[in-house]
């Protein structure tokens, strides 16, 4: 796969067009909370806030703002960030947010996986998500308390869903010797 | 006190003591079993670690994954018009489902319009679909309350009809890739909407059949009453979505409440049981769905507009526009979201999947908290997972 | 129109072959060791030959009873399939031997062959044992019933227990001791919860359970099953199941009211019932008391062979197969045959203590066969037809043969039952199941218990 294909095209569009905070965004300002605003997905309001801004974040959002549904926690090996991508619905009103976290991969040292918050104390959702995102992605979540991987082996090695994962054993190659096939 | 009665006193004290000590201390111990992955009741490949005393539970741990098929890695490295004919398999018993929700967020990546036949075919296969779900979830679910062998195979009946409906217009009886980025792949014949139409006129008369069998029985209630009470709070918390939500008193529905695709003009109610959310609730709910949805396709055989069904081409050179979009829709299990990361190219660079399932299989432990051993198949059972909804 | 009526008919020649092959296969031996070798020894001058012919006596109940139940376990075994089919509109077994009727043979050769498993850790002698001590009371049981379903006939008294059904519910208690060893031998946690459910419940379930049995036997005065089968005889109005033997006096009211030729119905009610308003409702007492327990021998007799809804210790969707989960080949066998053997033998009980027996329903003023007008013909065609195999090598005897026959209808009666409420019915709960025990049936049968007492003092019975 080429550089060029593996850019997401959000990088271009972030550069050119002006973005302005939304609702949320200003109501995370009165209440504190800085964010940066990203470029909407298909109309949705989109935010970045930092790392140790979050948990204070999606505490307000979800007490203070009601948009109670965390529907998923994604995570995302961006080209040059690793994202941790919460989206939030409601169960009593119609609006949506997408919050991001960035985790730049120019500011981790080699073999350290990417620090994130974790919201599973609070917010029982975020508990197997979050599980998730770091089997498949590698972001580790702090303060889990049990971070475990969910979805590969217990003592499988490193996380198939970044962009470098190579796999341990070619199970695609007919020929190799430790081949499960 | 005479002395004597005294003295009979002080010797029975002290055999009492002396009894006392000799006694020695009962120890109870803990039991840890593996339910799974291998186990008649489990649907599929889910383990279970159960920490019992007696025959009660103290603690389960649920351990996913055994059919992990790496869905999500499957996308990224395959093409769009790939990628559609593979991901029915994500929830095998509403492959209508997953194919809409793909489509639905690349559609809202792409702009792409679609055709307003191809909605209205669009719900009607899915709402058939949710039918055939919840049939095949009310006869499994009577087997993991013990009831092998006469009931469960009732539904089935029904069930074989609807998945010959798609085996004519899809021509798979499972895998459908029916619905299609930009439409629906084939429009089916005027004898096959007939046909529906005469399934939906008799339908109701099977539920209530089915009702007659199993809603009032003894021994049913006994099991289902007051067994695995699933708060409001607690639903909202872990994110669980879907008739187990709205078996809590939760009248979430993405058909009404974010109504996509023609829902908005169809006429139906969201049947909404605020009276425990326990299992029988969530039975319930699943019956009324059931019969709500009979409702529906009726209403869109009746509504149905002529026209074009697809406005993108099916092939190899399928291309969804470059962007980000998150899309869901409302599965019988629950929300069915899906978040895409498109760059322009033949692939997507990322997918990810909000699976009902997942997010409602993880209030499993806290419902299974101090409730005898019989009681997880009956909690387990009613909250309708699938196994690889849950692993992808 | 019955949809799957074709079904029902291919079932219905299925049940009627295998009964046939059945009841000519255990006939056939008893005729061979019991009658024909004794017989051509009888003249023998020799010791040892008097000797051969009387061990060949002694043993045909026994014969009787090992050469009937692997066969009749086949047939139920493929009975329970084909009928559960037809209640789910399903075909059933029906690919080995014609229309499926040799599936279960085949299924016993399967099982014969296969490889037999000791798992590891377990207790290998123990393990051994528990389906032999599941399996043996099944054959202790049958044998005192023996001679009551059979009319009484002199091949099949092996024993004359004067408390017959105290030895038989003794017998069916038994297996309970083979589940909890199988459960625990097995090192297996399934096996050891399917084993200690399993005691739990066939003790709270055996009270119940014998409680009927025993108001039974309160009303009909004794403890042997012989003379209970004899004194219900002459239709369903003297049957157990209908006040046990409190309505007999309106049979024999009937029956004086039909034929001009006997005393006075006046004299035949005062003789019965003596205490006017007080004895009719001492009858109504009575008849509702035992279809009450009728129905509660029913509930106890299923939660004691661990039939849904009381499957609890095999509970396939909790413990996977509960106590003979580890159990395969011929252990495993040797437990499903004893499953339907006890299913067999509860239904023949229940047979014998509350319908009656080998009696037929019809009440003999209603059955044409017992006018003199029908019999005597009858008797003069088939006579010299009959005579030969009836009094000359006595390869038919009437008396047994329509006991059996009846025996072996109302048995499969129950037993069609018992697969109606396995298709019908979900599972209990271990605590509703004590609950429904203890605090349900055990009352009820002591209530009733103490009722019968006291209706049965103001009628005559069996006079």
């Amino acid at each position: 796969m080429s550089e060029e294909v593996n850019k997401p095209a959000e990088q271009a569009a972030e550069a050119t067009v002006p973005l302005t905070e939304g609702v949320y965004g200003k109501l995370l300002k009165e209440n504190g909370i800085a964010s940066t605003p990203l470029p909407e997905s298909i109309g949705i309001e989109t935010l970045a806030v930092q790392a140790s801004a979050l948990p204070a974040a999606m505490k307000f959002l979800r007490e203070k703002a009601k948009l109670n549904f965390l529907v998923a926690v994604s995570g995302v090996d961006s080209p040059d960030t690793f994202d941790s991508v919460y989206h939030l619905w409601s169960f009593s009103k119609l609006d949506e947010l997408v919050v991001k976290v960035r985790v730049p991969k120019s500011s981790l040292p080699a073999d350290k996986l990417p620090e994130v918050p974790s919201l599973s104390n609070y917010w029982q959702t975020a508990d197997w998500h979050e599980r998730e995102t770091y089997d498949l992605i590698g972001i580790r979540y702090i303060g889990h308390r049990y971070l475990r991987r969910i979805l590969n082996p217990w003592d499988w090695e490193g996380h198939p869903l970044r962009r470098d994962y190579k796999q341990p054993v070619d199970a695609l190659n007919d020929k190799h010797p430790v081949s499960m096939r | 006190m005479t002395s004597i009665q005294s003295a009979c006193v002080r010797k029975v004290k002290q055999k009492k003591v002396a009894i006392d000590t000799q006694v020695p201390e009962f120890k109870t111990d803990e039991m840890i079993i593996n339910l799974g992955p291998q186990h008649p009741s489990t649907h599929g490949v889910l383990r279970l670690i159960l920490t019992l005393d007696g025959e009660v539970v103290k603690h389960t741990e649920c351990v996913i994954g055994h059919l992990h098929r790496a869905q999500e890695w499957q996308g990224q490295n395959r093409t769009w018009f790939q990628y559609q004919a593979l991901i029915d398999r994500v929830d095998y018993l509403s492959g209508m489902f997953t194919s809409w929700a793909l489509c639905a967020a690349a559609e809202k990546i792409d702009g792409a319009v679609v055709p307003e036949r191809a909605e209205y075919l669009r719900v009607l296969v899915a709402e058939l679909n949710r039918i055939s779900s919840h049939l095949l979830w009310l006869g499994t679910y009577l087997i993991d309350l013990g009831a092998l062998y006469g009931f469960p195979f009732y539904p089935f009946i029904e069930r074989e009809k609807i998945l010959t409906f798609f085996e004519e217009v899809a021509g798979q009886r499972m895998m459908y890739n029916y619905i299609r980025i930009g439409g629906v792949q084939r429009d089916p014949k005027a004898s096959w909407f007939k046909k529906v139409e005469e399934f939906t006129k008799q339908f109701a008369q099977r539920i209530d059949e089915y009702e007659a069998i199993v809603t009032e029985n003894p021994i049913f209630l006994k099991r289902t009453k007051d067994v695995g009470i699933l708060n409001k709070e607690v639903a909202m918390a872990y994110g669980v979505t879907g008739p187990t939500l709205r078996a809590s008193g939760v009248a979430y529905d993405l058909r009404r409440f974010k109504p996509y695709s023609v829902y908005p003009k169809l006429e139906f109610t969201v049947p909404v049981y605020n009276k425990h959310g326990d299992t029988w609730d969530r039975y319930m709910a699943r019956v009324q769905e059931m019969r709500e949805s009979n409702e529906i396709i009726k209403q869109v055989l009746d509504m149905l507009p002529e026209g074009e069904i697809m406005t993108k081409k099916q092939n190899a050179g399928l291309r969804v526009k470059a962007g980000e979009g998150f899309a869901a829709v409302e599965s019988p299990r629950g929300v069915l979201g899906c978040y895409i990361i498109s760059n322009g190219s033949d692939k997507a660079y990322r997918f990810k999947w909000r699976n009902p399932s997942f997010s409602n299989l993880s209030v499993l432990p806290p419902l299974l908290e101090n409730r005898p051993l019989s009681d997880i198949m009956a909690i387990f059972g009613s909250l309708d997972i699938i196994i690889p909804d849950v692993d992808r | 129109m019955i949809p799957n009526a074709a079904e029902i008919r291919k079932l219905s020649v299925l049940s009627f072959s295998w009964l046939t092959v059945i009841f000519v296969a255990v006939w056939g031996v008893c005729w061979l060791v019991g009658i024909l070798i004794p017989a051509l020894l009888a003249n023998s001058s020799f010791d040892f030959a008097r000797a051969v012919s009387e061990i060949c006596e002694a043993i045909t109940p026994l014969l009787a009873v090992m050469v009937f139940i692997p066969i009749n376990a086949m047939f139920m075994v493929l009975m329970e399939r084909r009928v559960l089919a037809l209640f789910t509109r399903r075909n059933g077994p029906n690919r080995v031997g014609p229309d499926g009727a040799l599936q279960t043979a085949a299924d016993a050769i399967k099982l014969l062959l296969k490889e037999d498993i000791t798992p590891t850790g377990a207790d290998a002698a123990m393990f051994t044992l528990a389906p032999i001590i599941f399996f043996a009371p099944s054959i202790f049981g049958a044998i005192p019933l023996l001679a009551a379903v059979t009319n009484n006939n002199k091949l099949f008294q092996i024993a004359d227990l004067p408390t017959g059904i105290f030895f038989v519910l003794a017998a069916s208690s038994i297996p309970v001791v083979g589940i909890v060893m199988g459960g625990w031998a097995s090192n297996n946690k399934y096996s050891l919860m399917g084993g200690l459910r399993s005691a739990a419940q066939a003790i709270s379930y055996e009270i119940p359970l014998v409680l009927s049995i025993i108001t039974i036997c309160l009303l009909a005065g004794t403890l042997d099953v012989v003379s209970i089968a004899k004194q219900q005889s002459g239709g369903i109005l003297n049957w157990n199941i209908l006040g046990g033997g409190a309505l007999t006096g309106l049979n024999k009211a009937i029956a004086a009211f039909i034929s001009s030729a006997g005393p006075p119905i006046a004299e035949v009610i005062k003789t019965y019932y003596p205490y006017g308003w007080l004895s009719l409702i001492g009858v109504i007492v009575l008849c509702l008391c035992t279809i009450i327990l009728f129905g509660i021998y029913l509930i106890g007799a299923c939660a004691e062979i661990n039939r849904i809804p009381f499957d609890l210790p095999e509970a396939e969707s909790e413990l996977v197969s509960g106590y003979n989960t580890e159990y395969s080949g011929i252990k495993f066998a040797i437990f499903f045959l004893a499953e339907f053997t006890n299913l067999f033998i509860v239904s023949t009980i229940a047979v014998v203590m509350f319908l009656g027996g080998g009696d037929c329903p019809l009440p003999t003023w209603l059955n044409p066969l017992s006018y003199p007008a029908v019999y005597i013909p009858l008797t003069n065609i088939l006579s010299p037809i009959l005579s030969l195999l009836i009094d000359k090598i006595h390869l038919i005897n009437p008396d047994t043969f329509w006991a059996a026959l009846w025996v072996i209808l109302k048995t499969y009666s129950l037993v069609f039952f018992a697969i109606l409420v396995r298709g019908t019915l979900p599972r209990f709960r271990i605590d509703q199941l004590m609950d429904f025990g203890w605090k349900r049936l055990v009352p009820i049968t002591l209530v009733i218990f103490v009722l019968v007492a006291f209706a049965r003092g103001v009628i005559n019975f069996h006079v």
